[in-house]
């Protein structure tokens, strides 16, 4: 795909470019994966958001046994190795880390390196559940994140900038959307790795240049002709899904499956539901980033997400479905013992469970298991 | 005379209470599964791993085994039953209690089987392992609290709550646990939620809308006693359970004063048990517990006048996290190391409430107190306080002995070292365990790292 070879060539430029607007007065705000930091904040006070969303490397999670034990999930234990070796450049232009505070294991990432870098870490709640009080609570977060991007950046948040901010990210949005309705089609003609890289891009490009690719790539796919695709469809789910662990998608993919729909609570961007540009912009941030977002599974009860998951499976007319999860996440394991059930009772679909703690050992474990549930889901028929 | 008469005995039964409790016994050993075969084994554990001459001591063994009948029992008997969540906010379960009155049972279930069928009858294995098959497995670090909850139900030992709820404004794990359960069972489930998000180094300040949070959020749970249990919980009930407390406070402050002495004179075992039958009964532990740990302090004062303990004088003393609930081999081995395990977290109070403050609702009330006594406030919060107890009681030597599979206590493996040992200046040893089970982290497998701990610590001393 031509918008991803473009895509690439900015982001091999994108650190460079980083660090020149940074000489140039520009703050760069960093941010942990999960959907509950606005952008629209970070851009409309002239700074910009870079989210730390890569993952699966084992180095950076066996770095951080110097500062934490192994049960927190390998992803939070990678930023804190990244971080703290130094191996992640982009932790190094950070003007401020802000932390939306979802569940224990992303606290872990806000303690530890406030405690052991320079890093000026800024955490906010996010509760777990969708009440009013929640909501408020939420939203005092967001508008003590406003008062803090100020402070950082100088520059005073108006609800004109917001709005402006509001109405690009709701562009972005819009065209994720759209590209992934067309993967509702038979034989759509972007793969899933296109989809997940394009998704990934967008946490760390311009926003402007994200928005002109995501237009380009929407053209080209409805004007495109369907590619034949023969491979079972897979709606691939999990906590996780950092850029660079790519080894799940690649043993799909090379096993013959179709990643046609995913489901990730961290590094993901959400982009089902658009904030509103009618209302008083902050609490409009609340509203969609937190009452109308499809939640994660900490959330109590996990309810919501897990009717997104039947209803995503039968819209986009999924063979089968694959849970990641990272090790150690507890909020997914425990979902993971009772939703195939339900899966199973209301769409007839059968579900795989794997698990990675970015270790390179599971790989043959892992390979097995993929090909031989993408077997048994065509009927052998592969 | 049944099998388990001789156990009752040695765990402080009169006989005419064994004779008037034998019906409820009977019943009790036969959902345990435990029977006539078990108790040479049992009998032998209790003689060997507590110190029964002590009166006190068998007073306490007997309060958990009454706590035990009523949970296990309190489905027959007909009471309705709300189980709330471990560590939990002081005060709202013993609210609700006082609300429901004595035709009820609230409490802790998974703390209540640990300090019996563990650290009693050494019988966890086949609870973990059910839960293990029920949506719980090993090896993926999930709670062993959770997951003795988990087959406790499973297994029929303890009885399908009226009411559930879940502490998820400090773990996750807890309210997914319970929603699990929710799934399977039905009952249902009220998470009290909150939000550890302060700044590091913020502890003891917070965002004044966190109490608005948090006690918006008990609040909820107080309303929804009512809606479900039809009973309303008011401070009215909330004083009159400080009052009913205030007897066992009293009793353990005590007692805890009396474990500062040199040397040091009863076991953290015993402490250990007198303390969290505080933390998760709401019925036996008013009743019973005051009497059991006020004679208990009687005979633990004669030794601390004789100067006697079960350590050498001039032993390091140590402030150690918390003592395992159900497996005594581990503190006996640290105290066999010669290390005097003094205190704990709570031996020194976190400070007082702010006169000037004034709140509307009980749970506003609850949640300062929650704020102020730092665990729930933050990772700094709670290893600042540590820091903070290390320095009053001027202790050698600090073990920070975190739950491995907790993860509010996991995040904080290394940093608790690193905050206690920059602040207080006392050498702390980060010792990775399980405290409610021990199958993993056994005493023999934690003994070489206490050992060169105490080690250390001596020749620090001299």
């Amino acid at each position: 795909m031509e918008e991803l070879k473009r895509l690439s060539e900015h982001l091999r430029n994108r650190l460079v470019d980083l660090i020149d607007a940074r000489q140039n007065g520009k703050k760069i705000i960093g941010y942990t994966p999960g959907g509950y930091l606005p952008e629209e904040l970070v851009l409309a006070a002239g700074a910009i958001p870079v989210c730390m969303i890569r993952g699966g490397d084992n180095s950076a999670v066996e770095f951080a046994d110097a500062y934490i034990c192994r049960w927190i999930d390998p992803f939070c234990r990678a930023q804190i190795g990244y971080a703290v070796s130094g191996t992640d450049p982009y932790y190094k232009i950070l003007d401020l880390l802000a932390v939306p505070i979802t569940d224990n294991h992303i606290r872990a990432i806000a303690d530890v390196l406030d405690y052991n870098t320079d890093l000026e870490v800024f955490p906010f709640g996010v509760p777990h559940m969708k009440e009013q009080t929640t909501h408020e609570y939420y939203l005092n977060s967001l508008v003590r994140l406003r008062g803090k991007l100020e402070e950082v950046t100088g520059n005073k948040i108006t609800d004109e900038m917001l709005k402006e901010s509001i109405q690009l990210c709701n562009r972005e949005r819009a065209l994720f959307r759209k590209i992934s309705m067309l993967r509702k089609l038979e034989g759509g003609s972007i793969t899933g790795s296109e989809f997940i890289a394009l998704n990934h891009a967008s946490y760390l490009a311009d926003k402007n240049y994200m928005v002109e690719i995501l237009e380009s790539v929407k053209d080209t796919l409805i004007e495109q002709t369907v590619r034949q695709q023969h491979g079972p469809r897979i709606l691939l789910t999990g906590s996780t899904l950092a850029m660079g662990d790519t080894h799940l998608l690649d043993l799909i993919e090379n096993a013959g499956g179709s990643v046609v729909i995913e489901e990730f609570a961290e590094c993901i961007r959400p982009y089902w539901e658009d904030v509103s540009i009618q209302e008083n912009p902050i609490q409009a941030l609340a509203d969609g980033y937190f009452m109308k977002r499809i939640p994660p599974a900490w959330f109590r009860p996990g309810k919501e997400r897990l009717d997104f998951l039947i209803r995503l499976a039968r819209e986009w007319h999924v063979d089968g479905v694959i849970w990641y999860q990272l090790l150690f996440r507890e909020s997914y394991k425990t979902e993971s013992y009772y939703f195939p059930d339900r899966l199973q009772n209301e769409t007839g679909l059968s579900m795989l469970v794997v698990e990675s703690d970015y270790d390179q050992d599971e790989s043959g474990q892992l390979q097995t298991r993929v090909e031989t549930y993408l077997h048994t889901i065509t009927g052998g028929n592969d | 005379m049944a099998f388990y008469d001789g156990l009752l005995e040695i765990c402080g039964f009169e006989k005419i209470e064994i004779d008037l409790q034998r019906p409820r016994m009977e019943n009790l050993f036969s959902k345990i599964n435990i029977g006539p075969e078990d108790m040479d084994r049992v009998e032998k554990r209790v003689t060997r791993q507590h110190d029964i001459k002590l009166k006190g001591v068998r007073k306490l063994l007997r309060a958990w085994l009454l706590e035990l009948a009523d949970l296990v029992l309190a489905h027959e008997e007909g009471k309705r039953i709300v189980y709330y969540g471990y560590p939990s906010i002081q005060g709202p379960g013993m609210a609700i209690k006082a609300a429901l009155g004595e035709n009820a049972y609230v409490g802790c279930p998974d703390v209540v089987l640990c300090h019996s069928l563990g650290l009693i009858f050494d019988g966890l294995t086949p609870i973990l392992e059910a839960a293990e098959n029920r949506g719980l497995p090993p090896g993926h670090g999930l709670c062993s609290l959770q997951q003795i909850r988990n087959g406790g139900l499973d297994l029929g030992i303890i009885p399908v709550p009226d009411l559930v709820t879940g502490s998820s404004y400090y773990c996750d794990m807890g309210s997914k646990a319970d929603e699990l359960l929710h799934e399977i069972y039905g009952h249902p489930a009220v998470y009290v939620d909150g939000s550890m998000d302060s700044r590091w180094g913020e502890y003891p300040r917070y965002d004044p809308k966190k109490i608005v949070f948090l006690g918006a959020q008990l609040n909820k749970l107080f309303t929804k006693v009512e809606d479900i249990l039809g009973a309303k919980v008011t401070r009215d009930c909330m004083h009159e359970a400080m009052n009913t407390s205030r007897q066992l406070f009293s009793a353990l402050g005590r007692l805890t004063y009396q474990m500062m002495a040199d040397p040091v004179p009863i076991s953290a075992v015993v402490s250990g048990m007198a303390l969290n039958l505080a933390a998760a009964s709401t019925g036996i532990s008013m009743s019973e517990g005051p009497d059991a740990i006020n004679i208990l302090c009687q005979e633990v004062q004669q030794r601390v006048d004789a100067g006697i303990g079960i350590t050498v004088k001039g032993a390091p003393r140590v402030l150690n996290f918390a003592v395992p609930f159900s497996d005594p081999e581990i503190t006996h081995m640290m105290e066999r190391a010669g290390l005097a395990l003094a205190a704990s977290f709570v031996t020194v109070p976190p400070g007082k409430r702010d006169p000037s403050l004034c709140f509307e609702t009980l749970g506003e009330e609850l949640a300062e107190a929650a704020m102020r006594g730092g665990a729930y406030h933050s990772t700094y919060g709670f290893a600042k306080r540590f820091a903070q107890a290390a320095n009053v009681l001027k202790m050698d030597g600090v073990i920070w002995g975190y739950q491995y599979n907790c993860r509010p206590l996991a995040l904080g493996s290394h940093l608790f070292k690193q905050v206690i040992e920059e602040e207080a200046g006392v050498p702390t040893l980060s010792l990775e365990m399980d405290l409610y089970e021990s199958r993993s982290y056994s005493a023999e497998a934690l003994r070489t790292r206490v050992e060169a701990f105490a080690e250390m610590l001596r020749s620090k001393r001299s």
